[in-house]
């Protein structure tokens, strides 16, 4: 089947879906379903008891069964009839918002996707919201673009629908809005599985087995429109004795250090350890300017990469409005994914569920032969006259450290896990350095300084510069207060940043991508790994106890 | 993408000396404030810190500022005249329109008054509003009290209180600031509401004053005062737990601020 088809097929059954989660069946409607011959072996599991549900319904439907599917539906969608209310309601921020409300952020940032797409949503009644599932399924049947399609499949209708789908198996008096929930869940996974493939055949991916010559010929090429950073040697020396590993630019493929963890992280290419955000003079105030128009390619491990959309949330996403300095940087950087040959000594990526990474424009293997999966469109002739050849990166799947992720579930939890004892025990280990901060991939907070010129005018600039919530220095007011006192203190706050509360706050993942710096850095040998494993045995026994 | 990190320059129209070491700023702008936010000020030669609006009028927006440390003292080069870079309004405000009708018992300790002196004065100047208003101003000793005219004018339409933890002072009780609040007949009213800000250690204790003697957590209001870098979510400065103080603050209901545990 060619590509159009496919497309057209499943954007049909997109409106034959938003018909159904639309509004109760009517006389015409029941007529058609009754006309059509329902598939008995669709080759979806899910899908098919689906099919199988609805079709016995019909087949025993009668004269009454509009209005007992009108009940229903009300019963379902509506909560019609529950005293406590109780239903599936139809909207995704009921599902995904903070709090079990309509007109949450994810009816917000719906309402922005379609504007973006300057799609038309029509027959929409007034006191329909947009994040409504018919609306959604509405628009996944006019996107045309399988990349888009993808991306509000993903990250909208599947966030919801399988909990969706379960309450309105929970709610259903009958067989057709039960059949109903399992053929919309077996067709959004059908599709999305579909979407990929389809994907991947319009990015035709390409392997190539590449030398060290031809890799540094294409550095070269690279260059003009882009700067290559990687991890690479320093000339410094660390504590340990080693010598420090970190990204910069490189030249040659033989630079690439690729055989052991980078000391610090590649967000110092697109978040610097310092940046000139504003020029002053006395009347005015201007925005820095970059100096350079060149793309930014970073070769770099897949926990390097996950990383970056962690940094996303907080400047893009955080308080709906971006982060100037941090996008105007981070747009122009393009990933290349390199492959980890082992589990390096602090990793812990697997449990942090980092280890995979898919967002990337080439992935590389170095070693004895080069090998690189040209993804991105853009770089698809860089490699022409390198050996073409099979090649897919191989992720991690295991550790030499693992990590018990703590469960913080609900007030009462935050309660336990804020006060316990186990954190009184960093007071003397940890010396309060702010080391680990600096190193960390996700670690996103600043300062703000101010620079003036000469004492004798107020001409100057205000720089940020990275901070570290391990100082105790970092909640001081000017009036001299400080929120948190000790270096425990810290550390909870730390500790539950990066394993429970950025998670809840932005809904998606763990903060912590368990690449392990911060423990290679800590002058005081504090193992991350560790200490959050002891976070979780001293929570669950503080919860055993209650 | 818009720079809200730009900060704007604005002219200082005077600059009134409230105690030794507190002045408020008067600084042209028309924007649009509510009751209890904020604005990150520029400090010449130091960096941005966030300061509560104090006073508002036609045209015009104040800070009351005090002079400690080395991040407030370029503050104190400036005059009447010169240019004070600031952006905002910025964070959450009192519901100070949920007070109307209602018994308001407003307690504040020390530069904690700032941020509630303009609801203060906009049920002064619109009694009918508000059936009563309790206020109770604490202060360290008697140089640090601040507005006294205001707290003399006060006197003529709310119920008030005034301390000092040190030192005396006429019309001033000495003590604690929160031993006044067993005085307030909670149980005799149908509705109230109570607006607690000042330092941490104080609001705590005046919360748990207030629920002790008869009040409702979820009609208790505190103002939280942090370290702020930013103020729009990103330099992480004022975040505990997951709340960031200058987006869903700073002006929590006491339920939800007992959750929110340094
Ligand atoms: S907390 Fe440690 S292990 Fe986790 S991402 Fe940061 S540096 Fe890596
Ligand atoms: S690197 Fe180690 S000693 Fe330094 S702040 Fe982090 S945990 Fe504490
Ligand atoms: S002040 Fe920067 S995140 Fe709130």
């Amino acid at each position: 089947m060619k590509t159009s088809e496919i497309m057209t097929g499943r954007k049909d059954f997109y409106t034959f879906l938003q018909r159904l989660f639309y509004k109760e069946v009517d006389a015409q409607l029941l007529g058609a379903l009754k006309g059509m011959t329902f598939s008995e072996n669709c080759g979806d599991a899910e899908m098919q008891k689906g099919y199988d549900a609805i079709a016995a319904y019909l087949k025993n439907s009668g004269e009454n069964s509009l209005d007992e599917l009108a009940a229903d539906f009300s019963k379902v969608f509506l909560g019609a009839g529950s005293h406590e209310g109780n239903a599936a309601f139809p909207y995704e921020s009921v599902y995904m918002g903070e709090k079990p409300l309509v007109m949450q952020k994810p009816w917000e940032e719906v309402k922005k996707i379609y504007a973006q797409h300057g799609l038309a949503l029509e027959n929409v009644p007034s006191e329909m919201m947009e994040d409504h599932i018919s609306i959604e399924l509405q628009f996944m049947a006019q996107l045309d673009d399988i990349d888009d399609a993808k991306a509000f499949l993903s990250g909208h209708l599947l966030c919801w629908a399988d909990r969706f789908c379960a309450d309105i198996e929970k709610y259903a008096e009958t067989d057709f809005y039960k059949g109903a929930a399992a053929l919309l869940r077996g067709f959004l996974k059908m599709d999305l599985a579909l979407l990929t493939e389809l994907e991947g055949q319009e990015h035709a991916e390409k392997a190539y087995s590449v030398t060290d010559a031809q890799f540094d010929a294409v550095i070269e090429r690279l260059s003009k429109d882009y700067k290559v950073y990687a991890p690479r040697l320093t000339g410094k020396f660390g504590r340990n004795g080693k010598e420090i590993v970190r990204f910069g630019e490189i030249k040659s493929v033989s630079e690439i250090v690729y055989d052991r963890q980078s000391d610090f992280s590649a967000k110092e290419v697109y978040y610097p350890v310092m940046q000139t955000m504003i020029y002053f003079t006395e009347s005015e105030s201007r925005e820095s300017e970059l100096k350079d128009d060149k793309g930014i390619i970073i070769i770099a491990h897949p926990c390097d990469i996950n990383a970056v959309r962690r940094l996303d949330s907080i400047f893009l996403e955080n308080g709906n409005h971006g982060d100037v300095y941090y996008a105007r940087l981070r747009n122009k950087v393009k990933f290349v994914m390199l492959e980890c040959a082992e589990s390096f000594e602090n990793c812990f990526c697997v449990s942090a569920g980092s280890n995979v990474c898919e967002d990337y424009a080439m992935a590389l293997r170095l070693g004895e032969t080069n090998s690189v999966l040209v993804k991105d469109g853009e770089f698809a002739a860089l490699f022409n006259g390198c050996e073409e050849t099979e090649f897919a990166p191989k992720f991690v799947t295991e550790n030499k450290k693992a990590v018990n992720m703590p469960k913080v579930e609900g007030k009462d939890d935050v309660k336990l896990a804020s006060g316990l004892e186990y954190w009184n025990s960093f007071d003397e280990k940890c010396i309060s350095c702010g080391g680990c901060n600096t190193v960390c991939p996700t670690c996103a907070c600043f300062d703000t300084v101010d620079v003036i010129y000469d004492e004798t005018s107020v001409d100057g600039e205000r720089r940020r510069v990275w901070s570290s919530c391990m100082l105790d220095t970092f909640t001081l007011t000017a009036g001299g207060g400080r929120a948190r006192k000790t270096a425990g203190a810290n550390m909870r706050f730390k500790v539950l940043h990066k394993t429970y509360d950025f998670k809840k706050r932005f809904g998606k993942e763990n903060m912590c991508v368990g690449c392990g710096r911060c423990t290679s850095r800590c002058p005081k040998d504090i193992d991350f790994a560790e200490v959050v494993n002891g976070f979780t045995e001293a929570l669950d026994t503080a919860k055993e106890a209650k | 993408m818009e720079n809200i990190m730009l900060p704007k320059p604005h002219k200082i129209l005077r600059v009134l000396k409230e105690t030794q070491a507190e002045y408020t700023f008067r600084v042209e702008c028309s924007d649009e404030s509510k009751h209890g936010q904020f604005y990150m000020l520029s400090i010449p030669k130091i960096g941005e810190a966030p300061i509560s609006v104090s006073g508002r009028g036609e045209g015009y927006v104040e800070f009351t500022i005090r002079k400690v440390g080395r991040l407030t003292d370029g503050m104190f080069g400036l005059a009447a005249g010169d240019n004070l870079f600031m952006r905002g309004p910025y964070g959450n405000s009192f519901p100070v329109e949920s007070f109307e009708g209602k018994p308001l018992i407003v307690i504040s300790g020390g530069t904690g008054m700032c941020p509630v002196r303009t609801t203060l004065n906009y049920f002064y100047d619109n009694p009918e509003k508000c059936p009563e208003v309790r206020f109770m101003a604490g202060f360290k000793a008697p140089d640090a009290v601040l507005f006294t005219e205001e707290l003399e004018k006060f006197k003529d339409r709310f119920n008030t209180q005034y301390c000092l933890d040190t030192g005396e002072m006429e019309g001033f009780k000495s003590g604690f600031v929160t031993q006044c609040i067993s005085d307030v007949p909670f149980a005799d009213y149908e509705d109230y509401n109570v607006v607690i800000v000042g330092p941490p250690a104080m609001m705590h204790i005046a919360a748990q004053e207030c629920v002790k003697c008869g009040a409702a957590e979820e009609k208790i209001w505190v103002s939280f005062e942090r370290k702020m870098s930013c103020a729009v979510g990103k330099c992480g400065h004022c975040k505990i737990n997951e709340t960031y103080v200058c987006l869903e603050g700073p002006v929590f209901n006491y339920t939800k601020a007992k959750e929110l545990l340094d």
